[in-house]
């Protein structure tokens, strides 16, 4: 790349931590790095440290507890959360989800992480997380502290993350173990594409929810709803929170149209008791 | 900063700055020119070299992070001045034109065939997904992996008419 | 065919021989120019424009002159050289005017790429930023801003071209054939509709990268990724009034091409930059951003058709304008122009023909060959076209299309005759449409529709081209004979993926009777060393240079034969040859071996005759005239090759999304030199020319500036978006003159899967689309509107190109993303949501809310 800068990489967390309220406004988090890179190559950012977050192994891997749900720790990279086990048990839409990012090649470097990180308001991970109801912990020298994904994201690109803190790990509840789950992405290509809509809907035997990507600021997810509801109850909570553009990759109309019929067709599906496609 | 890594069972120490990425890395640093830049932003996979066991974009990775990683490049492939059977089946089938992606091509199909002794042709078309070519229509491709793995039974040929 | 031998009897003549340069592939030793350095090498970065026209008012590099490291700084004042193939129109940096965006304003050479970075950010300009002038169709409003008000004080091509100054016509091709208003007058029908398509890049998977050195002495050396050696030299002795004698051209291997390196691009900057730098070589490698706006793309299309036709269904009249949005400058477009001008009705007869094609600056990254050359393009209109010709007269369209297919005896559009060799585009359509089972489904085919509750679709198309080339094109091979009985070819046709070189060899293989792997030919060209070839273009490289090749090889043998004759005593007419050498008929042991005459025959005793052997082969193109300029006659087509495509396609009803079933090509290749390479260039060509039907595009803001000039948003094709099923089909109807009756197909392939697609989605969904890229979400649109009648249609365009207020209204939104006035009310329509969708809210609020489940 064509800026110069300094790079980092802890080995702790709280050699993290110090460096995030040291450099605060000046560093950047390296972790796969396929939205960074990408933003040095474009020249839209020029950092002066970057600060590599791999090397700290409590930010990786993934564990599953039955009381307390599954946790995901920040740098686990796409490939690694779709082959797990207990992703593949418990919360197969994560891995559904994960499985449509990028290419090969990119999920072998994409974090979870990252992608929240990033908070692209297409951000493949942020509607199937926002359908499991999930939580992001943010850590500092100031603490811990864990809130709701769908309070996370305040913009297009934007969260609540502050200047030194991190994004630790992601959490997604225990009760929505062994949800029900229906994916779809629209894309202008069948290869790897960004999501020009993407549904995920998650429902267990308690509630039920969508959360859409690409249709607004950011990823939006529908209220609770019964576990019951209908298709046409399902779309409307989603019509409530979306509010889709017109731009060079879909029309808001058609998004508009396409949310629906992808509620349609996931709800059949739940119902039917098949798998997502 | 000083890294050290293994490419092609090699070992190599270099000084390296930090704002280089491992394609720049591996083509200037290191002489191996074969894995090329086609977008550099993790688009094409022209780019895709084996780390660590798994196909990654070497575009889209600094070439700091690459420290203590275990290489292989396109470079790696023949051993002892012979084709590998994928190579040789990329020849043979056709499936070369311009070249330009094809060490990438390479790399992430011998991931694919490394884990996958008989991929099935939508396993082999989603797995080479991320190397684009614009030359062969992917098609004579898709036919070279599936006769590395034994399982082309019938030449496609040109038909006449 | 210039060898007339029994096809049993050829060797390597039709077979899939592997290609010559596969192994430095596979292997990564194969060198481009990207990996190539030089001692002192510098890197060269160029700054952009973000507008799309504009007057530089001030430009101070003073700062990024002295910055440590920085060897060179240029701008367009330091450069007074034009450049242009046909019409000498571009400055090399802008001089004091932008013409498009990426357009390049200023250029560095240093000693690293992050101070060539560092220095441009110095560089402080001030713009006056203009209305950029964006729609093609506009060319005739006197009060359009002009894209060169010197476009009368250009030189240009005379003999062929006819720029309008005080325009932005930077060419008018014009063709009259017959009389058409007396045709339409005859005529049952007469059918009138427009089509058009973007922009679009060519994407070769290595980009643009030239390193130029300029020595002392005005002696220039440059490594070029590019198609033609001879044309780069050309040009640069032409804009810079330097001996071609001084100049030399390599090209290693090419990582792809398309047309996109046909001319001259980055070559004089790097080498003005070396100059500057005191000779030091400047390398300057396009990033892929670059390549969508710097460089070159392909110019879109605006057509209009009129077609006159019979009840019976043959095609009486027709008139065709084109308006052909090339971008900044000329480069290749005016002959874009030219040649789809001549070939613009497709490969049907047309008795009275009427065409204006316009080539239309406009202020957008401009124009260059891209394969096909126009065909791609016009093909779409022609082939969506006769379908919709065909509905108007409730024809099946593949008939209608077998009717007026031109056939021995026809005449083309300039008056040249058809005969039988000229090839059989009824065989093409016949053998494609036989392959997908064409005017049913199969019993497979409905069990799917009813398992997936999709509708499928099939279409057959049709296409024809000549090569688009001077009529004066030649070329030259040349064998040397090695001491060992191998054989080093030297010749200046590119091979940037095609496989041309593979089949040289078989062609030289087959007349030497060696094994192919005795033949050489190198991949890097010189000028210095290889001798003379036009350009790597056109499709004509197979049939040009194969013929050199086949005259080089009888040359290198009838020297062989001279040798022989006198060392064994014999008469010429009493030699053959074999793959060892040459011996006497009748006494098969009396023989030479190559080896004994490479480099000079000796006898016993030491005497030695004849020398060091090599042969020598020239072919030129035979017969080709310039079209007239009022009427657009002549003979300007070396060969024709037709073909066709078969195509299915699913299509879900509700949502538009679409799959590919099945594509079957055929082209009438003459003779297939080598089956692999023609199934590669079918099938490589046929999806890139899906990549311009589902997904590929430029698109621009109001002001002219690209919104998607990365793979993020201008996709192309991967392996996931190729059909299900493929099939690739040879007619062999020999060309006369073609090397064992072979002609070129490099291009073909690209040219009407555009169409076949447009017309399989309307056949199975009534989804009507008249530009492209087809996305999912433009079959759902068009599938709201329903496809209009024809025949309504025809009474209403009585004067082309108004569409009633209800219609107009009706396809406002659908039309968002196609030209660029539509793009204007895109963008437009995301400002003001309320305007453009209301009439499309009330057609599709069904679609919406409430509706009940089917």
């Amino acid at each position: 790349m064509l800026q110069e800068f300094s790079y980092l990489a802890p080995t702790t967390l709280k050699d993290l931590y110090a460096t995030l309220k040291k450099n605060a406004g000046k560093a950047v988090i390296l972790a796969g790095g396929t939205d960074l890179l990408v933003e040095l190559h474009n020249n839209w950012i020029a950092p002066k440290l970057l600060v590599d977050i791999k090397k700290i192994p409590q930010l990786n891997g993934i564990s599953f507890d039955r009381k307390t749900g599954l946790s995901i720790g920040a740098t686990t990279v796409c490939f690694d959360l779709i082959n797990n086990k207990d992703v593949q048990k418990h919360y197969p839409l994560l891995a559904d989800a994960a499985g449509r990012i990028g290419s090969r090649q990119l999920r072998n470097r994409a974090t979870i992480g990252g992608n929240l990180c990033t908070a692209s308001p297409c951000a493949d991970m942020g509607c199937s997380l926002l359908a499991l109801g999930a939580q992001v912990e943010l850590a500092s020298v100031d603490g811990v502290r864990v809130i709701d994904l769908k309070d996370y994201f305040t913009g297009p690109k934007r969260t609540q993350i502050k200047k030194h803190e991190i994004l630790q790990r992601i959490i997604v509840p225990a009760e929505m173990a062994g949800a029900r789950y229906g994916m779809r992405k629209l894309k202008r290509i069948k290869g790897h594409d960004l999501a020009l809509i993407s549904v995920a809907v998650a429902r267990t035997e308690k509630v039920m929810r969508a959360g859409i990507g690409s249709c607004a600021p950011t990823p939006v997810v529908t209220a609770d709803l019964a576990a019951n509801s209908s298709a046409e109850e399902l779309k409307n909570a989603a019509y409530k929170v979306v509010s889709p553009i017109d731009d060079v990759r879909a029309s808001r109309d058609y998004r508009l149209f396409m949310t629906g019929e992808y509620i349609d067709s996931i709800h059949a599906e739940m119902f039917r008791g098949g798998r997502s496609k | 900063m000083k890294i050290t890594l293994k490419v092609n069972g090699r070992k190599y120490t270099r000084e390296v700055v930090e704002n280089k990425n491992l394609l720049h890395f591996i083509r200037e640093d290191l002489g191996l020119t074969g894995t090329k830049e086609g977008c550099g932003a993790g688009e094409c996979g022209a780019c895709t070299v084996i780390m660590n066991g798994r196909p990654v974009n070497s575009c889209l990775i600094l070439a700091v992070e690459a420290d203590g990683a275990d290489l292989q490049t396109i470079e790696g492939e023949a051993k002892n001045g012979k084709l590998s059977k994928l190579q040789h089946a990329f020849h043979e089938n056709y499936a070369v034109q311009c070249g330009f992606c094809t060490p990438g091509m390479i790399m992430s199909a011998k991931v694919l065939l490394d884990s996958n002794k008989k991929p099935t042709v939508e396993e082999i078309k989603e797995a080479i997904e991320g190397n684009f070519c614009r030359c062969t229509g992917y098609q004579q491709i898709i036919e070279a992996i599936q006769d590395a793995t034994g399982q082309l039974k019938k030449k496609e040929g040109l038909k006449r008419a | 065919m210039l060898d007339n031998l029994n096809k049993k009897s050829l060797k390597y003549i039709g077979k899939a021989e592997r290609r010559i340069d596969a192994v430095e592939k596979v292997t990564g030793q194969a060198l481009y120019a990207g990996d190539l350095e030089f001692a002192g090498m510098l890197h060269g970065k160029v700054l952009r424009s973000p507008h799309a026209r504009a007057r530089i008012k001030k430009i101070d590099v003073s700062k990024a002159r002295r910055l440590e490291g920085v060897h060179a700084v240029l701008t367009g004042q330091d450069l007074d050289y034009r450049v242009g193939l046909y019409l000498v129109d571009k400055y090399i940096l802008a001089k004091d005017t932008i013409r498009h965006y990426g357009e390049a304003v200023a250029a560095v050479a240093a000693e690293t790429p992050v101070i060539a970075q560092k220095a441009l950010d110095l560089i402080e300009i001030e713009y006056e930023v203009q209305t950029p002038f964006l729609d093609p169709k506009q060319v005739f409003d006197k009060k359009a801003p002009l894209v060169h008000p010197d476009l009368g004080k250009y030189d240009y091509v005379e003999a062929v071209f006819t720029p309008v100054p005080g325009t932005n016509i930077a060419n008018h091709t014009k063709l009259r054939k017959g009389d058409v208003d007396k045709a339409f007058k005859d005529a049952d029908l007469v059918i009138e509709r427009e089509y058009t398509n973007p922009n679009v890049q060519h994407v070769p998977m290595e980009t643009h990268i030239a390193i130029g050195k300029w020595d002392m002495g005005d002696k220039i050396t440059v490594y070029t990724s590019a198609q033609s050696p001879f044309t780069v030299r050309n040009l640069f002795a032409h804009a810079f009034k330097i001996p071609h004698a001084s100049i030399r051209v390599i090209i290693p291997y090419v990582g792809g091409g398309f047309g996109g390196k046909a001319g001259i691009h980055l070559e004089p900057l790097c080498c003005c930059l070396s100059k500057v730098a005191g000779g030091r070589p400047v390398k300057i490698q396009a990033t892929r951003e670059e390549e969508f706006s710097l460089l070159p793309c392909r110019s879109g299309l605006i057509y209009n058709i009129k077609t006159g036709v019979k009840k019976n269904g043959k095609i009486v009249a027709q008139k065709m304008t084109m308006y052909w949005d090339a971008g900044a400058y000329a480069d290749y477009a005016v002959n874009v122009t030219r040649a789809s001008g001549f070939s613009a009705s497709g490969p049907y007869e047309i008795e009275n023909a009427w065409v204006d094609a316009y080539t239309v600056y406009t202020n957008k990254p401009f124009g260059t060959a891209y394969r096909g050359f126009g065909h791609v393009e016009f093909s779409w209109g022609v082939e969506r076209h006769m379908n919709y010709v065909a509905k108007a007269l409730n024809m099946d369209p593949l008939k209608f299309r077998m009717i007026n297919a031109l056939k021995a005896g026809s005449k083309s559009m300039t008056g040249e005759e058809i005969v039988e060799n000229t090839g059989n585009v009824s065989k093409c359509m016949q053998a494609v449409a036989e392959s997908i089972n064409y005017g049913k489904l199969t019993a497979a085919e409905k069990a799917r529709e009813k398992k997936t509750g999709r509708k499928i679709g099939k279409s057959v198309v049709a296409l024809h081209k000549a090569p688009a080339m001077p009529p004066f094109t030649g070329t030259v091979m040349i064998l040397k004979l090695n001491e060992d009985g191998t054989v080093t070819a030297s010749h200046s046709l590119t091979d940037y993926g095609m496989g041309t070189y593979t089949s040289l060899a078989q062609i030289i293989a087959e007349v030497l009777r060696w094994p192919i792997e005795r033949i050489r030919i190198p991949i890097e060209t010189d000028t210095d060393r290889d001798p003379y070839d036009w350009q790597t273009v056109a499709s004509k490289g197979l049939l040009l240079s194969g013929n050199a090749a086949i005259l080089a090889a009888r040359d290198l043998l009838d020297k062989c034969y001279d040798v022989a004759a006198q060392a064994l005593r014999a008469q010429k007419c009493d030699l053959d040859h074999d793959e060892s050498g040459v011996f006497v008929r009748h006494h098969t042991a009396h023989r030479v071996t190559y080896q004994q005459m490479a480099v000079g025959y000796a006898y016993p005793n030491g005497n030695a005759i004849c020398g060091p052997i090599v042969g020598v082969g020239r072919y030129i193109a035979q017969g080709l005239t310039n079209l007239n300029k009022e009427n657009g006659q002549g003979n300007p087509a070396l060969d024709w090759t037709y073909g066709a495509h078969g195509l299915t396609v699913e299509v879900d009803e509700k949502t538009g999304e679409y799959h590919l079933i099945k594509v079957a090509s055929a082209y009438d290749v003459g003779c297939v030199i080598n089956a692999a390479s023609v199934r590669g260039q079918a099938i490589g060509g046929m999806i890139q020319g899906l990549g311009t039907a589902m997904c590929e595009g430029y698109i621009y803001n109001d002001k002219g500036q690209l919104l998607n000039p990365s793979f993020t948003d201008n996709k192309i094709p991967t392996s996931l978006d190729i059909p299900e099923e493929i099939d690739c089909i040879a007619i062999e109807t020999p060309q006369i003159d073609g090397p064992f009756g072979a002609r070129g197909v490099g291009e073909h392939s690209m040219i009407a899967v555009c169409g076949a697609l447009g017309n399989a989605i309307e056949e199975a969904v009534n989804a009507d689309l008249t530009h492209m890229p087809i996305r999912q979400e433009d079959v759902w649109r068009a599938m709201q509107k329903k496809a209009e009648k024809p025949a309504r249609k025809a009474r209403a365009l009585k004067s082309p190109g108004k569409s009633s207020a209800k219609e107009k209204a009706a396809k406002a939104p659908a039309k968002a993303a196609k030209s660029p006035e539509k793009a204007k009310a895109k963008v437009k329509a995301a400002k003001a949501p309320a305007k453009a969708k209301k009439t499309e809210k009330a057609e599709k609020a069904p679609a919406k809310r409430g509706r009940p489940r089917k």
